[in-house]
């Protein structure tokens, strides 16, 4: 029992969380806006000031508070609406907030990359929902979810797992984030590259160092992937429906 | 030097848990789509947090490999949307419930509205010609 209570400032937002996002799932009739908003937001500020970064950058945590925490509400927000097509708009802001995540990770490329294949990707995805959604108006099985207290249930256990861990492996090393980051804890040793160099901090996230880690430790995997994506081209081609067998 | 490993991750995870929940609540199968890319970019984001605290460039290539799957995993999923769309003229993913092993218990749509009725075939019809004839008013109760 007395662990459950030293768990309180985690459990408190995953079950105010759980409740927003049950209580935005959509259903019939009137849905609780107001206490639904406030319930989660309550539970992002909770868990914001648990996890928070160490205080001596504001420029930096203010983005990362910026960014995160968009995501989190813009994502909420788009496996709640009841339109398919504003939940494709939403989960473009999600992407975009992504992207600045990265960006803070010092990774610019891959915020670029991720933003022209998502692009593309969600321009296709919004054609189809509006060719196949929005041929009758909303659907009923947009305004009704499908079994929302059993997946709330679920994915709060998933979450709890996941921050439980999260956070005994910050109070277990408190100057881990403090001092160096590459001391300390066993699990987040990194291991030596083959060559026995380690990308420098300049290094990180430029183009020089993504092509060298890409195309020299990891070229077998490049290959791989390659073959992936052949495949999966040519599966689509031989799934798509022929001309012969008729339109939409 | 701020390292914002923690905040990172505890972001990645709670996109994945929300992208999880989406997937298991939404049946519409492009919103099911988008809600498994939204896990998707909650992993990217745990890599590069790892990337960047161990200095190195390997979450970033990971990274790139997961967008090549995402890239495969859209193509594919929408052509097997389309097709699944041409059969039943809905997205509904509760349609096609009956793809399970019938001994296993049925999750049953909770007053789910019937599926649209596809459209009546085009069928010839002879057009009409001479005068109408008269049939006895009342003859044929």
């Amino acid at each position: 029992m007395d662990d459950l209570i030293a768990q309180l400032p985690l459990l408190i937002p995953l079950v105010l969380g759980g409740l927003a996002v049950w209580l935005l799932l959509p259903r019939d009739g009137v849905r609780a806006w107001a206490l639904g908003g406030v319930c989660g937001l309550v539970a992002l500020g909770a868990l914001a000031r648990h996890f928070a970064p160490p205080v001596d950058d504001s420029v930096h945590n203010v983005l990362f508070y910026l960014f995160g925490g968009g995501a989190v509400v813009v994502g909420t927000l788009m496996i709640t609406d009841r339109n398919p097509v504003y939940a494709a708009l939403w989960f473009a802001l999600v992407t975009l907030c992504t992207c600045g995540l990265f960006l803070l990770n010092s990774a610019p490329f891959l915020a670029a990359a991720t933003v022209i294949v998502y692009a593309g990707a969600i321009v296709v995805t919004f054609l189809f929902v509006i060719m196949l959604a929005q041929q009758a108006g909303a659907a009923g099985y947009d305004r009704r979810a499908f079994q929302p207290e059993l997946a709330v249930i679920g994915g709060c256990l998933v979450l709890g797992a996941l921050l439980y861990t999260l956070q005994e492996w910050t109070v277990e090393q408190p100057l881990l984030f403090v001092t160096s980051p590459m001391a300390a804890n066993p699990l987040s040793e990194p291991q030596a590259l083959p060559d026995g160099e380690i990308i420098g901090e300049s290094d990180l996230g430029t183009l020089r160092g993504v092509g060298r880690s890409l195309f020299g430790d990891y070229l077998f995997a490049v290959e791989l992937a390659g073959t992936v994506l052949l495949i999966a081209t040519i599966g689509a081609i031989a799934l798509a429906p022929r001309r012969s067998q008729g339109t939409l | 030097m701020t390292d914002p490993l923690p905040g990172q991750l505890a972001v990645g995870a709670i996109l994945f848990a929300l992208g999880a929940v989406g997937f298991l609540t939404r049946r519409n199968l492009i919103l099911m789509m988008l809600s498994a890319e939204m896990m998707l970019l909650g992993v990217s984001i745990n890599l590069t947090a790892f990337g960047r605290h161990h200095g190195n460039a390997s979450g970033q290539v990971f990274t790139i490999f997961v967008l090549t799957v995402a890239a495969c995993e859209a193509g594919l999923a929408l052509v097997l949307i389309l097709n699944l769309y041409r059969r039943r003229k809905s997205l509904d993913v509760q349609l096609w419930s009956n793809l399970g092993e019938p001994d296993l218990p049925q999750l049953a749509p909770e007053d789910a509205d019937p599926p649209a009725a596809p459209p009546a075939p085009e069928l010839p019809h002879l057009t009409p010609s001479g005068p109408l004839p008269k049939a006895p008013v009342g003859a044929w109760k």
